[in-house]
């Protein structure tokens, strides 16, 4: 017994020595979640880069601060790496970071406008809206030192792009009325791209990196299998011959990749000192948020995205620290809930969708009381930790493209109510919605387990639908048979999903609007469904895409998808709820940070530098 | 000779076995719901031929049976196929399977230096204060998750910053001195050395202290000392000589866990070993790479109980002659 006693004395001495030592780091003040987002975007952006003629060279003059050489910037990612480091041939985002910073592209985006600026190309013009005359730049080389001249464009996209080596998302994105477009040389500095018809999007797609042809010339010829091995992640540091600032040094399985710097990029400063500045830019390999968190506290890496409830805690220590917080903006994600508006029937004659449930979910004014019912800022606030935005449209709200006219509106029960007598709903026992056939509102709602955030927001809206009378089942199932449920079986009545859209082409979420597309979630057409059944909102805004993509003019097209984005905000087959906000802390130390809603943080990485004072 | 007869019976019998192991796992990953173009499928600007060509060069065109007979006929070639993101499997493996032995090696060889010797100490000890206060100390061991003592560990090294936050090595290794990459390496390993070793030594130590404590009370130990024999003598000639057969099984199932074993704690460490690399492989239905981990295990497995047992055959005469 005596010896008992000592042992939870022992065991209390120990607890409370070991709590002494732990520092406090956690504020006493209650940091209201409110606040996290207050401060402002206040970015003063430099004017863009200007290319600049020495002994013959056209240089890219950056028009940012004069730097210091030396330093190195060590950020993280998350996942696995990168899986190879030829930029045709990776399908993963880590992967195309990775070998994008080594190969640059021939146009690259505004970070303010989004409008395309010149990068590897001197400068462009636009005849009849299907002649594209591409002037490179003089005197440029690779870093073995060969000279970057058109027959290495003409070659990367005649050989590998067209040909559709590796990753075809730029084949299929070319592919107007299945027809390629056609690359021609007409100079050793001048090169043209020919299509049949105008189509908008095609000045961003061949800004397309371009890769040398003396290095890629062999590979090509082995076929498609031998192309997605060249350039992997165990190709020796030294064999990569590269165009952008920098250059593979190390890569080390699960642990780092490490670039080093270019001496023959052709970017310069405005004193025409060559770029980039920094000696070395490392990616550490990190499993996980948790761990990439901690790396960040370790002082280990320099930068870090934070998300939810880890904002308003950095924001707390952010005045006693080495490191800044930027936010911005919102991210290119966004969350929703999608009605399965489906009424067709599967090879078997049966209904995707039970024939009640399809009278609900085609009654615009059921999709609107529940739009209604909604409480998005309570989402926020308790979901997204105050670190998000409301959303009602279906462009992300960085985009280029928003229509600001939609304004949206706040969660209004009695208003939903009104809409649903109004097509024939009414209560019965216990406060219970019934339609007018007497049938109970019971529906399932769907999401992928394991994604927290979705998981939350289900709880929500089953919530916010119950206070209406609706009885939602929610069901969150595996992320594989989820996909599974939207694009083959097709038999579920409401999910909750996410997709990232690009904030500068609308035209890239075609797969999704048009009523044929691949992604149509809410009305998903298989290859048997031949029976033009579209609905008039679907007709609408698959005229409304095959505009868009002809318009050249960015005003007539962003009226165009300022309708699209009107259209489904009326319409409501796919309700939007929120959009996270990107929230980026970088160590003080580094300067020339720009950060923007379109490019992210890192974008500038040849003009950043680090200032050890 | 009839020990290489006996070998060679046993290997015969493995391959059965390791032919079950790849027809299970193969069919269990396969049957499962789980789809590696998921995420394919779900993204906007994938077209239908895209998917329809990353189908095709994954095999998932064909028949479950004929996909297996596939991969077995590569596997009995050799040839471990490809991952779904193209990369050979081989490779990849190669690249962790050093590191997660540096690790697993390490941890084996302290534990047994460690867990052999106080297990007997505490046996010859019994109920005094030292086997008392091993007691408590392996208990403890014995009841920390690993998981749970790998985030312990890895809040102190982030609070004291004595230590780096996971990894194997510094983001500059290349550029240090020969003598500095060992000390790098040494500090990234401490913590994941410490973890595994409390939590294996705990098992080890009690599993040895239970068995000498049983032979100490044997007829043959009583017998030694009414003979005369100094306590040397009895302890280490004859007790620890029985004493010490099931801990040789042990070795051989230690030596099947030589990859594997650490997967957890590799995880919560960032450790770039096999764990890691094999549990993105489950979550992405990366069948190759799945099905050459589970081989590696069940052959090390196999592997391990068969040295286990001619290591038995070499200490104990008893076994040599019923083999």
């Amino acid at each position: 017994m005596k010896r008992i006693i000592y042992i939870i004395l022992f065991v209390l001495i120990l607890a409370l020595l070991l709590k002494s030592c732990i520092r406090r780091d956690i504020p006493d003040a209650d940091i209201s979640k409110t606040n996290v987002l207050k401060t402002e975007n206040t970015v003063n952006y430099p004017p863009p880069a200007q290319t600049v003629t020495l002994d013959g060279i056209d240089y890219l003059q950056a028009q940012t601060p004069i730097g210091k050489y030396g330093g190195e910037l060590i950020t993280s990612t998350i996942g696995e790496g990168p899986k190879t480091f030829n930029i045709f041939s990776s399908k993963d985002a880590t992967s195309s970071e990775m070998s994008g910073l080594m190969y640059d592209a021939l146009f690259s985006t505004n970070p303010q406008t989004g409008a395309v600026e010149p990068k590897l190309a001197k400068n462009y013009e636009i005849k009849n809206g299907t002649v594209y005359i591409v002037n490179l730049r003089h005197g440029l080389k690779w870093s073995d030192g060969a000279e970057i001249t058109a027959d290495d464009v003409i070659f990367t996209w005649n050989e590998i792009i067209l040909k559709g080596l590796g990753n075809t998302s730029i084949k299929d994105a070319v592919t107007i009325d299945k027809k390629l477009p056609k690359v021609i040389k007409t100079g050793k500095y001048q090169v043209q791209f020919i299509i049949t018809k105008p189509f908008a999007p095609f000045l961003r797609i061949i800004g397309a990196p371009i890769v040398p042809k003396h290095i890629f010339k062999d590979v090509v010829k082995k076929g498609a299998k031998e192309f997605d091995l060249f350039y992997s992640t165990n190709t020796p540091p030294e064999k990569f011959v590269v165009s952008g600032a920098f250059k593979l040094k190390e890569y080390v399985a699960a642990q780092r990749v490490v670039f080093e710097r270019n001496p023959n990029y052709y970017m310069i400063d405005k004193k025409n000192q060559k770029l980039p500045y920094l000696n070395k830019l490392v990616y550490l390999i990190v499993g996980d948020l948790n761990n990439e968190i901690l790396k960040f506290e370790a002082k280990e890496t320099d930068i870090i995205s934070l998300k939810g409830s880890n904002v308003a805690r950095y924001k707390a220590k952010e005045a006693n620290s080495d490191y800044k917080i930027y936010n911005i903006g919102s991210d290119t994600g966004t969350m929703f809930i999608v009605f399965n508006l489906n009424k067709r029937k599967n090879a078997d004659n049966k209904f995707y969708v039970n024939p009640k449930k399809q009278m609900w979910f085609n009654d615009l004014n059921f999709r609107k009381a529940v739009d209604y019912a909604i409480d998005r800022k309570s989402m926020v606030q308790n979901i997204a930790n105050g670190v998000a935005a409301p959303l009602f449209t279906a462009e992300s709200l960085n985009s280029v493209y928003l229509n600001k006219d939609i304004k949206g509106h706040n969660r209004n029960m009695a208003l939903a109510t009104q809409l649903l007598y109004k097509s024939g709903f009414k209560y019965g026992r216990n406060q219970k919605l019934y339609d007018k056939y007497d049938n109970k509102v019971e529906f399932d709602l769907y999401t992928n387990a394991g994604n927290t955030e979705r998981e939350a927001l289900g709880v929500m809206i089953k919530q916010d639908l119950e206070d209406l009378g609706m009885y939602v089942n929610f069901k969150p199932i595996e992320f594989n048979s989820l996909v599974n449920k939207m694009t083959s079986t097709l038999d579920w009545d409401m999910i909750i999903m996410g997709l990232t859209g690009s904030p500068l082409e609308p035209h890239d979420g075609k797969n999704v609007w048009y009523s044929n597309g691949s992604l149509h979630l809410f009305n998903q057409r298989t290859s048997r469904d031949t029976k033009d059944d579209r609905l008039d909102f679907e007709k609408e805004l698959d005229t409304i895409f095959d505009k868009g993509a002809l318009e050249t003019d960015f005003k007539k097209r962003k009226e165009l998808y300022d309708r699209y984005q009107q259209i489904i905000y009326n319409q409501k087959p796919i309700i939007y709820l929120y959009s996270p906000t990107r929230i980026v802390a970088i160590r003080k130390k580094f300067k020339n940070i720009y950060p923007s809603p379109l490019s992210g943080v890192i974008y500038n990485i040849e003009e950043i530098y680090e200032d050890k004072n | 000779m009839q020990i290489i007869f006996y070998i060679f019976k046993r290997i015969l019998q493995a391959i059965p076995l390791l032919v079950l192991v790849s027809l299970i796992s193969f069919f269990i990953i396969r049957l499962s719901p789980v789809d590696p173009l998921a995420e394919l499928k779900l993204n906007p600007s994938i077209s239908q031929e895209t998917l329809q060509a990353e189908k095709v060069r994954m095999g998932l065109d064909k028949p479950l049976a004929i996909q297996y007979l596939l991969w077995a006929k590569g596997f009995l070639k050799g040839d471990l196929g490809v991952t779904t993101t193209g990369e050979k499997v081989a490779v990849k493996l190669m690249e962790r399977i050093p590191n997660t032995l540096l690790l697993t090696l390490i941890v084996i060889f302290m534990t047994w230096i460690c867990g052999l010797p106080l297990g007997i100490l505490a046996a010859i000890n019994w109920k005094t204060t030292l086997d008392r206060f091993l007691t408590v100390l392996t208990s403890i061991g014995m009841a920390i998750p690993s998981f749970f003592f790998a985030i312990l560990m890895l809040i102190f090294a982030v609070k004291t910053s004595w230590f780096p936050v996971g990894g194997l090595t510094s983001y500059n290794f290349n550029e240090m001195g020969f003598f500095h990459q060992i000390w790098d390496v040494t500090r990234h390993l401490i913590l994941p050395v410490t973890v595994l070793f409390t939590i294996s030594l705990a098992g080890l130590q009690r599993q040895m202290r239970a068995n000498m404590l049983d032979v100490l009370d044997s007829d043959y130990v009583k017998f030694a000392r009414a003979k005369g024999l100094s306590e040397t003598q009895v302890i280490f000639k004859h007790a620890l000589r029985n004493a010490v057969n099931p801990m040789i099984t042990l070795l051989g199932f230690e030596f099947s866990g030589l990859l594997s074993g650490a997967a957890l704690t590799e995880y919560v460490f960032q450790y770039p070993g096999l764990g890691r690399l094999i549990l993105e492989a489950v979550m992405k239905s990366d069948i190759n790479l799945v099905m050459a981990s589970l081989m590696i295990g069940a052959t090390m497995l196999v592997i391990g109980n068969l040295i286990a047992d001619i290591l038995l055959i070499l200490t104990d005469p008893r076994i040599r002659a019923k083999a």
